[in-house]
C-alpha cells in the first residue's frame, strides 16, 4: 500500500495521461505551491505541480541564466523536453524569480492552451494582504470559468476545499505518525507520499493515505528505534536520491520544511460564508517561503516547532545552488535551532546529488551527533 | 622519462622504544585519501610505526601498499591487528578494515593527539578537499565545514603547479618565501584557471618564485576565507601534506594573525593516527561489555 506513493512519484505522467482520459478532465500544470488548488478542483481541474526530473540536462542555456537556480532549470529542461505534453494550462503564482523565468520561458516558447500568472502578495504580513489576494483569487476564478465553460458555484468551492482540507489533515496525520521513537516510515516513505500529493487526484491520495494510517503503519517495525533523528529543511527538495543517501548513512529523516513537504499542507482553508476570503486567508497564513516571510521572521518559530515536537538531533539545511531567498534565511536559522540545541549541516544542492561529497559531510554530521561511541 | 615535480617521497617510521609483542592492544588506522594513503600502528594508545605512500587506483591495494611499508621490518602482520579503523575517501573499501570513520573526525582525534587536548580548531588540508574543523579536548568534533565542490587549494592544485613552473614539490613553500615583495594572489583559485594565469604571468617575465608565491598567497587566502566561515579559536593546528608547504602555512598564520602550532610527527598521517585511536577506545569499549 505505502509503496503506491514511490510509484506515483515514478509514473506521475502516465497518471496525468490516464486521469485525462478517464475523466475527460483538464491537467493545470503549476509552478509554485501558493497556488489555490481549491479553485482549480471546483473546477474539476486536476492540478499537478511541475517539478524537475533530477537528470543532466542541456537544452535550458539558451533560456535561462546559468545562475538561476537548478530546480527551476530542471522544471524548465521538462518542458523543453516534451514531458509535460499533456498540459491543457500552466501556471504560477509569485513567488521567485528564478522559477517565474521558467514559467515565462516555457510560456513563450511552449505554450499550453491557457496560461495564468498570479500575483500573489510578497508582503504577506501586510493587513491589506487578504484583501488583495482575495480580489486577485476573484479574477482567477473568473479565468478558470471562462476557460473551462462553466461558472464555479459556492457548492464547486466548497468541494475544492473540502478536498483540499482532507489531504492536508491526511498529510498532518502521516507526518504526526513519524514522531514516534520507532517512526513506521522512513524519510524516503513519507518524500514519497508528500511530493506524489502534489499531482495525484486528491481524493485518490488522500484515500491511501487514510489506508497507509490505519492499516499499515500500526505495529509497523522498521527498526528505526535509535537511529539519529534528522530534520531537513530549505529550497525545494523532492531530491529522493539525497533522502535515500542520508537514510542510508544511519539516520531517519522525521519531519521537514520544504515546499515540496510539509509547508504545502501545513494548514486548513477555516471555512467561512466568503469562500473566496477564506482561501485567500489560508494562502497568506500557511507557514511562509522565505521570499514572503519578512520583515518578521515567522519560519524560524515554526521550524524550532518542528524541531521540538518531532524530536530531532539535528537538522540538515538545504539550499539549491543560487536560491537567495533561503541562501538570506540560512544564518538566522542556524543560529535559531543552535539555540534550542539542534545543530545544523549545510548543504547545497544541484540538479543532480554528488553523492560522494555529500556522504562523507552527512557522516561526520552523524558521528558529531552521536553519543559518545568513540571516546 | 620526464622528471616528476609532484612526487613527494614515501616514507616510513617506526619507534624504538616500543616491542610490540609485549603489547595488549594493537590497532591500525589506515586513511586512504585521494591522492595520499597512510597507515599506522598503535600500541597501548602509543604510535607505534607507520607508513605513508601514494593513493593508486585501487583503493584496498593502497590500503594493503601502506600498511605493508608501515610494518616493514617489525615482524608484524595484519593478523596482529585487533581492530582496524578504515578513513578517507577508500575508508570503506579497506579490506582488513573492521570499521569505517569519516576523516573528519580522525584528524580531529589524530589532532588532538598530536598536538595535545589544547586544539580547539583543525585545518585539513588535503589531496583534494580542505576541512576546517572545531573540537573539543578529547578530540571530538563540534562542527566542521568542507570546501565546496572544488580541488582548488588543496594537494592536487599544488601538484599542478609543481609540474607547470618545474620546481619539485618539497621545495615549492621556501621558493615562495624568496620574493622581495608579495605579490597579487592569482585571482582565480580554480586550479584549471589558476595554470592558465600563472602561464600568462610566466610570459610576462615573472621570475618562478613571485608566480608560486601568488599562488602560495591565493590558496592560502581561500582557506582562511573557509576557517572564517566557521571561526578560528586557538589552539590552531595544520593537518594533511599542505601543512608541510611553509609558504602557505605562513601566509595563512599572516592573514589569521594565528600562530599554528608546530607539528612534531609527519602531519599526513594525523586521519590514520585519530582511526587508530577509534580502534584502540573500541577494543578497549568491546572488553568492557565481555
Amino acid at each position: 500500500m505505502i509503496e503506491m506513493f514511490e510509484e506515483w512519484y515514478k509514473s506521475r505522467h502516465d497518471y496525468a495521461n490516464q486521469w485525462k482520459d478517464k475523466t475527460g478532465g483538464k491537467v493545470m500544470g503549476f509552478f509554485c505551491t501558493y497556488v489555490p488548488e481549491e479553485i482549480l478542483l471546483a473546477a474539476n481541474v486536476l492540478p499537478v505541480r511541475i517539478l524537475g526530473s533530477h537528470e543532466p540536462q542541456n537544452v535550458t542555456e539558451p533560456h535561462i541564466f546559468g545562475m538561476y537556480c537548478p530546480f527551476c532549470r530542471d522544471c524548465l529542461a521538462q518542458g523543453l523536453l516534451g514531458r509535460y505534453d499533456y498540459l491543457d494550462g500552466m501556471m504560477i503564482a509569485q513567488s521567485c524569480l528564478h522559477i517565474r523565468q521558467a514559467f515565462t520561458s516555457w510560456k513563450k516558447h511552449m505554450p499550453p492552451e491557457f496560461t495564468y500568472y498570479l500575483p500573489m502578495p510578497h508582503q504577506v504580513q501586510s493587513p491589506r494582504s487578504i484583501p488583495f489576494l482575495r480580489s486577485e483569487l476573484e479574477t482567477f476564478k473568473s479565468a478558470v470559468e471562462q476557460r473551462v465553460g462553466k461558472q464555479i458555484t459556492d457548492a464547486d468551492l466548497d468541494r475544492g476545499i473540502e478536498l483540499m482540507n482532507a489531504s492536508r489533515q491526511a498529510m498532518r496525520d502521516l507526518y504526526d505518525t513519524r514522531k514516534a521513537s520507532n517512526p513506521p516510515m522512513t524519510g524516503l516513505e513519507a518524500m514519497y507520499a508528500a511530493v506524489s500529493n502534489q499531482w495525484i487526484d486528491k481524493a485518490e491520495h488522500t484515500a491511501v493515505v487514510r489506508d497507509v494510517i490505519q492499516k499499515e503503519l500500526p505495529g509497523r517495525d522498521l527498526g528505526l528505534e535509535g537511529k539519529t533523528r534528522l530534520m531537513i529543511l530549505g529550497s525545494e527538495d523532492d531530491d529522493t536520491a539525497f533522502v535515500n543517501m542520508v537514510e542510508g548513512c544511519g539516520s531517519v529523516i522525521v519531519t521537514d520544511d520544504h515546499c515540496t513537504g510539509s509547508r504545502y499542507f501545513w494548514n486548513q482553508v477555516e471555512p467561512e460564508e466568503d469562500r473566496l476570503l477564506a482561501i485567500a486567508k489560508r494562502y497568506i497564513n500557511r507557514p511562509a517561503c522565505p521570499t514572503k516571510d519578512w520583515p518578521q521572521r515567522t519560519r524560524l518559530d515554526h521550524v524550532r516547532m518542528l524541531a521540538k515536537q518531532w524530536d530531532v538531533a539535528g537538522a540538515i539545511i538545504i539550499q539549491q545552488k543560487f536560491c537567495d531567498p533561503h541562501e538570506l534565511d540560512i544564518p538566522e536559522q542556524r543560529k535559531s535551532l543552535d539555540g534550542i540545541g539542534v545543530p545544523t549541516l549545510f548543504l547545497e544542492l544541484d540538479v543532480t546529488v554528488p553523492v560522494g561529497q555529500f556522504k562523507i559531510r552527512v557522516e561526520a554530521f552523524l558521528e558529531m551527533l552521536a553519543e559518545d561511541d568513540l571516546f | 622519462m620526464a622528471e616528476e615535480y609532484w612526487r613527494w617521497t614515501e616514507s616510513r617510521w617506526t619507534n624504538p622504544d616500543i616491542d610490540w609483542k609485549k603489547g595488549d592492544i594493537i590497532t591500525g588506522g589506515v586513511d586512504v585519501g585521494s591522492v595520499s594513503s597512510q597507515a599506522v600502528v598503535f600500541v597501548d594508545g602509543q604510535l607505534y610505526c607507520y607508513g605513508n605512500t601514494r593513493t593508486g587506483s585501487n583503493s584496498p591495494d593502497s590500503a594493503h601498499k601502506a600498511m605493508g611499508l608501515a610494518m616493514e621490518d617489525t615482524g608484524m602482520s595484519l593478523d596482529d591487528l585487533q581492530y582496524t579503523v578504515g578513513t578517507g575517501y577508500g575508508r570503506v573499501n579497506v579490506p582488513f578494515g573492521t570499521r569505517a570513520i569519516t576523516e573528519i573526525a580522525c584528524h580531529a582525534r589524530g589532532a588532538n593527539f598530536m598536538y595535545g587536548p589544547t586544539v580547539k580548531t583543525v585545518l585539513d588540508m588535503g589531496g583534494q578537499d580542505c576541512k576546517a574543523i572545531h573540537c573539543d579536548p578529547r578530540g571530538k568534533v563540534t562542527n566542521f565545514l568542507m570546501n565546496d565542490k572544488c580541488a582548488a587549494g588543496t594537494g592536487r592544485g599544488m601538484e599542478v603547479f609543481a609540474d607547470l613552473l618545474q620546481v619539485p614539490i618539497t621545495q615549492i613553500g621556501e621558493l615562495s618565501l624568496q620574493v622581495e615583495k608579495e605579490p597579487p594572489p592569482v585571482s582565480s583559485t580554480c586550479v584549471v584557471f589558476a595554470k592558465s594565469e600563472a602561464s600568462s604571468l610566466l610570459r610576462e617575465g615573472w621570475p618562478k618564485e613571485k608566480v608560486i608565491a601568488a599562488y602560495c598567497s591565493a590558496m592560502a587566502h581561500r582557506v582562511v576565507t573557509l576557517l572564517e566561515r566557521i571561526g578560528v579559536e586557538e589552539d590552531f593546528a595544520i593537518t594533511g601534506g599542505i601543512a608541510k608547504n611553509v609558504g602557505v602555512v605562513g601566509r595563512i598564520e599572516k592573514e589569521l594573525g594565528i600562530t599554528a602550532l608546530k607539528p612534531k610527527i609527519d602531519t599526513q598521517i594525523a586521519g590514520a593516527v585519530g582511526a587508530a585511536l577509534f580502534g584502540d577506545a573500541l577494543v578497549k569499549k568491546e572488553r568492557k561489555k565481555g
